[in-house]
């Protein structure tokens, strides 16, 4: 089976030295208006930059921009939608980080590109394919709260913005992405939702072109749904492995008709597991594993980590490979 | 029952008793002098004396406001992981993490067994006391909370963290009895980020307080709060004390539900917002906390720490919440 590494989508987008404060020094300058627009694009690309190195440096085959213009997963995109006002602050899921909620006051747009051009820039400075990630409908949904009654109840305001993101899934396509990921952590949450998720990304796999669709859950523990995960249409399967110690043993027990994403370094937490004991656990779920390629990667985007402890866990999946192929 | 817990610790408040949250902004110049002593251009002595000051001025505020149970301020405090993770052996300061848009912070690291080797809040507790005869709280921040905003790559899993660090914060709970401290707020704002964890945090506050002589408060706040309501009035607590004003008083609907059994700091002022509320404002809300509390059950305070209200903003808040105690003490039937 061929393993490829992969990134999950976010990256640090600081550290210790000041070029890698640059992109903090530079939004709090341009909110003091001693930036310019262009300062702030140059600092973004900077550190877009930084992030593409250190997923090259550590032998990523398939990698992300680290999302590093991203204000937060779920604003950076419902934002630049028709009929969205972005609010006030909320925890995301479990984590101590927040993002600015969406207020959808009428029927969702999408009037310009999201995140076509972020993904040019990124493929324009790698030597490895780049893969764009996108919070899915249904997170999205989750995440908003509806105005002026504009949509009636969740299933109907997951629609809206699939239909909206689907005309991005198809705008990235075209763009050259061979793999297209898209984040539901919400549906760990709502579990009971789920044929609300599958019609969202049935909408979204009519756009896919020659594209594969990945879907990643994290934030959660999938087991309960794995077997109907498994019928979702999506070519990739991509699991955060670290909510369920137990996980591991039902894949592999369970076994995959679809190629799976392994994310079982765990992007939460700094301790670095032992790559022998991680690989260990890969290969027992990969020899049940219909088809592939399969992929390593961390659990969740590594922005919850110090940056030098991300970079660690890009060189960890290296290592964790280097186990799989009896070569460490 | 709480009230007579109140009595045998031989605590007197009157109805309605008026507190904060804990954090109060940064007085007499402290920013700085923390910068300054961080450069090298003041000594610790120093930046402690302005520390000092700075808390002496919050003592005297509350004081001069009508506050009746009051708080230290934190002056002397970072955040309320970082104070504890600096003070604790087995804690490291990590690197860099983003909270949210361009605001980072560095999340501590447990890389050993975590210690308690010597009082950590005792001494500042001791100083606020001896300023006041009100009741000053002993300020701490709780093992689930602790567990969940640090790395850990120590212990086994975070049940495994969390009761690690309930030990520790229950030896600076017996410190601050042993000094006669008598209302110990832990605090617990994680305590529904993880619904299906709730067990663990509560095993772990039990830890915290079985057995112990303190009236026990526990703040929690930013939450999904209709996760683990009711099961989080299992917590050994006598007194919840909630953000209510910022999410439009919501939580009554679960109260209304299922009864609110315990004391309850009612948040009746948004600490995230730089409008004053006025009386009438407050007083609305006091009315509605009361169609689901009884009084004896209710105290007032503002939903969250102050620490990023200005001085004035902070002043003019908890000014209102004593106006509005006293509109309602006067009308209702005295305590006892």
């Amino acid at each position: 089976m061929q393993i490829l590494l992969t990134n999950a989508g976010s990256y640090p987008r600081i550290g210790e030295t000041p070029e890698l404060q640059l992109l903090r020094r530079t939004i709090a300058a341009w909110e003091r208006k001693e930036a310019s627009d262009a300062d702030l694009r140059a600092a973004e690309d900077a550190l877009v930059r930084a992030a593409l190195d250190d997923q090259l440096e550590a032998g990523l085959d398939l990698i992300t921009d680290g999302q590093i213009r991203w204000y937060d997963p779920i604003s950076h995109l419902a934002g630049k939608l028709a009929g969205v006002e972005i609010n006030g602050l909320l925890r995301l899921f479990d984590t101590n980080f927040y993002f600015r909620q969406p207020v959808v006051r009428g029927a969702l747009q999408r009037s310009r590109a999201l995140i076509v051009s972020e993904y040019e820039f990124a493929r324009s400075h790698s030597s490895k394919p780049v893969k764009p990630v996108l919070t899915g409908p249904y997170t999205l949904a989750r995440s908003s709260i509806v105005a002026n009654g504009a949509y009636d109840n969740v299933g109907a305001l997951t629609r809206g913005y699939a239909v909206a993101l689907s005309l991005e899934v198809q705008a990235l396509a075209r763009a050259g992405a061979e793999v297209i990921q898209i984040d539901e952590p919400a549906i760990l949450r709502w579990p009971g939702d789920l044929l609300v998720l599958e019609r969202a990304l049935a909408e979204l796999a009519a756009s896919k072109g020659k594209a594969l669709l990945a879907l990643h859950l994290s934030f959660g523990d999938p087991q309960p749904l794995y077997e109907r995960l498994q019928k979702l249409p999506v070519d990739i399967l991509s699991l955060d492995f670290t909510y369920n110690p137990k996980l591991a043993d039902h894949v592999a027990a369970a076994g995959s008709d679809k190629p799976l994403g392994l994310g079982l370094i765990d992007a939460r937490n700094t301790r670095l597991e032992d790559a022998a004991a991680v690989a260990k656990q890969a290969e027992r779920i990969l020899s049940r594993v219909k088809v592939g390629p399969c992929y390593l990667l961390p659990s969740c985007g590594l922005e919850y980590l110090p940056r030098d402890r991300a970079r660690s866990k890009l060189k960890l999946l290296a290592q964790v490979r280097a186990h799989l192929k009896g070569t460490p | 029952m709480s009230r007579a817990k109140l009595e045998k610790l031989g605590i007197d408040l009157p109805l309605f008793p008026v507190t904060s949250v804990g954090s109060f902004p940064k007085a007499e110049g402290l920013g700085s002098a923390r910068t300054d002593y961080q450069r090298g251009k003041i000594t610790r002595e120093e930046l402690q004396r302005r520390e000092e000051r700075a808390t002496a001025f919050w003592i005297e505020k509350q004081e001069e406001l009508g506050v009746d149970v009051l708080v230290d301020g934190e002056q002397y405090r970072g955040d309320m992981v970082a104070y504890f993770a600096e003070n604790l052996p087995g804690f490291e300061q990590g690197g860099l993490v983003r909270s949210y848009g361009n605001r980072y912070y560095r999340k501590p690291i447990i890389v050993g067994e975590v210690k308690w080797t010597q009082p950590i809040t005792v001494d500042w507790w001791k100083f606020a006391q001896s300023l006041t005869r009100k009741p000053v709280k002993g300020m701490l921040t709780g093992p689930y909370t602790l567990m969940d905003w640090a790395f850990n790559e120590y212990y086994a899993d975070r049940r495994a963290t969390c009761l690690a660090l309930a030990q520790v914060i229950r030896r600076e709970v017996e410190a601050l009895i042993e000094a006669g401290c008598k209302i110990i707020q832990v605090d617990e704002p994680a305590l529904s980020v993880r619904p299906e964890e709730l067990p663990v945090a509560l095993e772990g506050l039990h830890v915290v307080m079985d057995g112990l002589p303190a009236y026990f408060i526990t703040h929690a706040c930013y939450g999904a709060f209709e996760h683990i309501y009711p099961k989080m009035l299992e917590a050994p607590v006598d007194n919840f004390d909630l953000e209510m004003s910022n999410s439009g008083l919501d939580m009554l609907a679960l109260f209304r539900r299922d009864p609110f059994t315990k004391d309850l700091s009612f948040g009746v002022v948004d600490s995230h917002s730089h409008v004053i509320e006025d009386v009438a404002t407050v007083r609305q809300r006091i009315e509605q906390a009361l169609t689901v509390l009884k009084p004896e059950q209710l105290w007032l305070d503002p939903d969250c720490g102050f620490k990023t209200r200005t001085i004035e903003e902070s002043v003019g808040k908890l000014r209102v919440i004593v106006e509005a105690a006293k509109e309602f003490r006067s009308a209702a039937v005295p305590a006892r």
